[in-house]
């Protein structure tokens, strides 16, 4: 009880709730603005992170990132363009209603199912993080590489692109954390005679390149989205609770879908709400609504992304494992500010825990009015010209590098050079999540890898032969394995009806 | 930008040789058999044969379906190539953060910021009625934040902040 009281003075403190108010509305206008999504939204806040206190840093990046996922679903609904990718894949169902003048109905239910969603994967992380945590603390060096190496596999088979290029954007990860003198023999490795290389490079200004600078050169080389009209939109919540009460199973499957794909290392928000829109279509009483303005589907993929962010916070603070793109960006921030994850964590910051809680539930609350302002000024905002937001967001990536990287101008250049890396990448099919991954999880695997072989002489027997790590090392492989079962499966489907 | 895959697995095969050879000549840590090289040189051998696979074209496949998959549920006028001198365009950002690296320290953040900004915007096919106020602008309020809010001072070089 103690702890929890200490947690809402932590949460309630004035500093804390202005960057909660700050954060929200800045996560609500950038992910309102097609092409900029919420993991970049993220990405650019840390700089500012950089001079905040542990609690404040990590509710601004709790409270944008929530409400950028939701309001990436306004310009799908009102545009069919959807504001951030874990938006698209009922876009399409958004937009036809709106089409057919329901635009408040299809807003409302982003609005409030993302808000529920959101509350439900809190709950899941108050409960399961615990439970776990008390598994973790028995778990060692063995355990825990095949967790990281779970969570590998898992980041490049939910990578909606060819597994082997996903498997190699992750070992691209891997190879530039070994960069610099932070490795178990402590000599400098691939550093090229470059004192700057040294230190090896940093995960933030990567990340800023990776996510920010390369969505500026992507902006550059596609086509402006159209102007929203500006229309006039009835009530958002009415009829809101008419819907939780027709479609109450198909919520709550959201729900559990998008925690259950949070829960899991590298799948975030946009897998889940690509999963859950097919299972929604596929358990349906009506799956040829689908597609046509239905609010069936619109309901479990809304629920299920918002449900995947909270989610995906239990790998993060329980092993360090990014549950996706917006915790890999979250762990950094941890480090940063000295709450390193790890299952100790529950126990000696049991206070700080219990405040995330709180910044969680509290966000997910104002997400509701927030969202409705949103919403209403949504024609102004969204119409904002592109050419004038992505400069300044272009300078706001070299300075804030600068300012992380401790005034040195090193980062700026990584992330000029990661911003490039990570534009190439994604326009030749290497999903640079998984890179992503890799450069975060890089020196865990290493460290856990190296340790565990010193401790066994050399020997790959007791990363086997360990019950918990025999069982992890099997998922790993079934992980690694399972694409050739899905081809195998869909060539035999396609060659039976030709041979019939 | 669009590179074929025996281009990148290429280089990514390659890549992975360098990575190998490089991390097998670092010196061993006395009196253990794993030390600094065990890892580059795994991730180095991982890297050429997911480069070889890449040639010979194994998972493309995935690749198509899930193109596809988004195709479908994107507005098709959206998704129109654009002429392909634009994606040449696309060098200009991470042109304009080296920029920054280079000249930020003598000519200062505000020039430095405001040349950045200007370039960009007409890049993006703004009018300069709006892509010069925003050169004059842009550059003063994020100095603004960064100094008052955060304060992070940033280079003064020929036109220090004013206060």
């Amino acid at each position: 009880m103690n702890t929890m009281i200490q947690a809402f003075g932590l949460v309630f403190a004035p500093e804390v709730m202005i960057a909660i108010f700050a954060s929200a509305i800045y996560g609500l206008v950038v992910g309102s603005l097609p092409g900029l999504s919420a993991t970049m939204a993220t990405a650019l806040l840390v700089p500012i992170t950089f001079y905040l206190s542990p609690i404040a840093a990590i509710a601004t990046i709790i409270t944008a990132s929530a409400m950028a996922i939701f309001s990436g679903d306004i310009p799908g609904c009102l545009l069919r363009i959807p504001g951030t990718p874990a938006s698209a894949a009922y876009t399409d169902d958004a937009y036809a209603m709106t089409r057919k003048g329901e635009a408040e109905t299809a807003l409302g239910i982003c609005l409030w199912f993302s808000a529920l969603g959101g509350i439900a994967g809190t709950l899941s992380l108050m409960v399961l993080a615990p439970v776990l945590a008390e598994f973790a603390l028995s778990f060692s060096t063995y355990e825990n590489f095949w967790l990281a190496m779970l969570g590998l596999m898992c980041a490049t088979l939910v990578a909606r692109s060819s597994p082997i290029k996903a498997i190699a954007a992750m070992l691209l990860g891997l190879l530039i954390t070994c960069i610099g003198i932070d490795n178990p023999g402590g000599v400098p490795r691939f550093t090229f005679g470059s004192t700057d290389l040294l230190g090896g490079i940093e995960v933030i200004p990567a990340l800023v390149g990776v996510f920010a600078l390369a969505e500026v050169m992507r902006a550059l080389t596609e086509r402006e989205p159209p102007k929203i009209q500006n229309r006039r939109l009835g009530s958002i919540l009415k009829g809101q609770w008419a819907l939780t009460k027709k479609y109450p199973k198909q919520q709550a499957r959201g729900n559990v879908v998008g925690i259950i794909i949070g829960v899991l290392p590298g799948a975030g928000a946009d897998m889940a709400a690509w999963v859950s829109y097919a299972m929604s279509k596929r358990f349906s009483k009506t799956p040829e609504k689908f597609g046509t303005g239905h609010p069936e589907g619109l309901i479990e993929a809304g629920a299920s992304n918002n449900a995947s962010l909270a989610s995906g916070w239990v790998p993060a603070l329980l092993f360090g494992i990014p549950g996706d793109t917006i915790t890999a960006i979250a762990i950094g921030v941890l480090y940063m500010k000295g709450l390193n994850p790890g299952p100790t964590l529950f126990t000696e910051q049991a206070s700080s825990m219990y405040a995330f809680y709180i910044i969680f539930i509290l966000g997910n609350i104002i997400m509701i009015p927030l969202g409705i302002i949103m919403i209403r000024l949504a024609s102004r905002i969204v119409g904002a010209p592109r050419s004038a937001v992505m400069p300044v967001i272009m300078v706001f990536c070299a300075v804030g590098a600068f300012a992380t990287g401790g005034n040195n101008l090193f980062a700026v250049w990584c992330v000029a050079v990661f911003g490039l890396i990570g534009f190439v990448m994604e326009k030749n099919g290497y999903p640079v999540a998984a890179m992503v991954l890799g450069v975060v999880m890089g020196t865990m695997v290493e460290q856990s890898l190296v340790t565990s072989l010193i401790k066994s002489d050399g020997s790959i027997l007791p990363f086997f032969s360990r019950p918990v790590s025999s069982v992890l090392a099997a998922m790993t492989f079934a992980a690694l394995l399972w694409p050739v079962f899905v081809w195998t499966v869909r060539k035999l489907m396609t060659q039976r009806p030709a041979a019939a | 930008m669009l590179l074929s895959d025996r281009v990148t697995g290429g280089a990514i095969a390659t890549l992975g040789a360098a990575a190998f050879f490089y991390g097998s000549k670092l010196p061993p840590v006395p009196g253990q058999q794993v030390g600094p090289s065990a890892f580059p040189s795994l991730i180095g051998a991982l890297l050429v044969l997911c480069g070889v696979l890449i040639v010979l074209g194994v998972g493309r496949h995935f690749e198509e379906v899930a193109e596809a998959d988004l195709a479908s549920h994107t507005a098709p006028e959206y998704l129109e190539p654009l002429p392909a001198w634009r994606s040449w365009l696309a060098l200009l950002p991470p042109a304009l953060v080296m920029f920054y690296a280079l000249a930020s320290e003598k000519l200062g953040f505000l020039p430095t910021a405001g040349i950045m900004v200007l370039t960009a915007a007409l890049a993006f096919g703004a009018k300069p009625k709006l892509a010069v106020p925003l050169a004059l602008i842009a550059p003063f309020v994020i100095n603004l934040i960064f100094l008052k809010l955060l304060r992070v001072p940033l280079p003064g070089g020929l036109l220090p902040f004013p206060w």
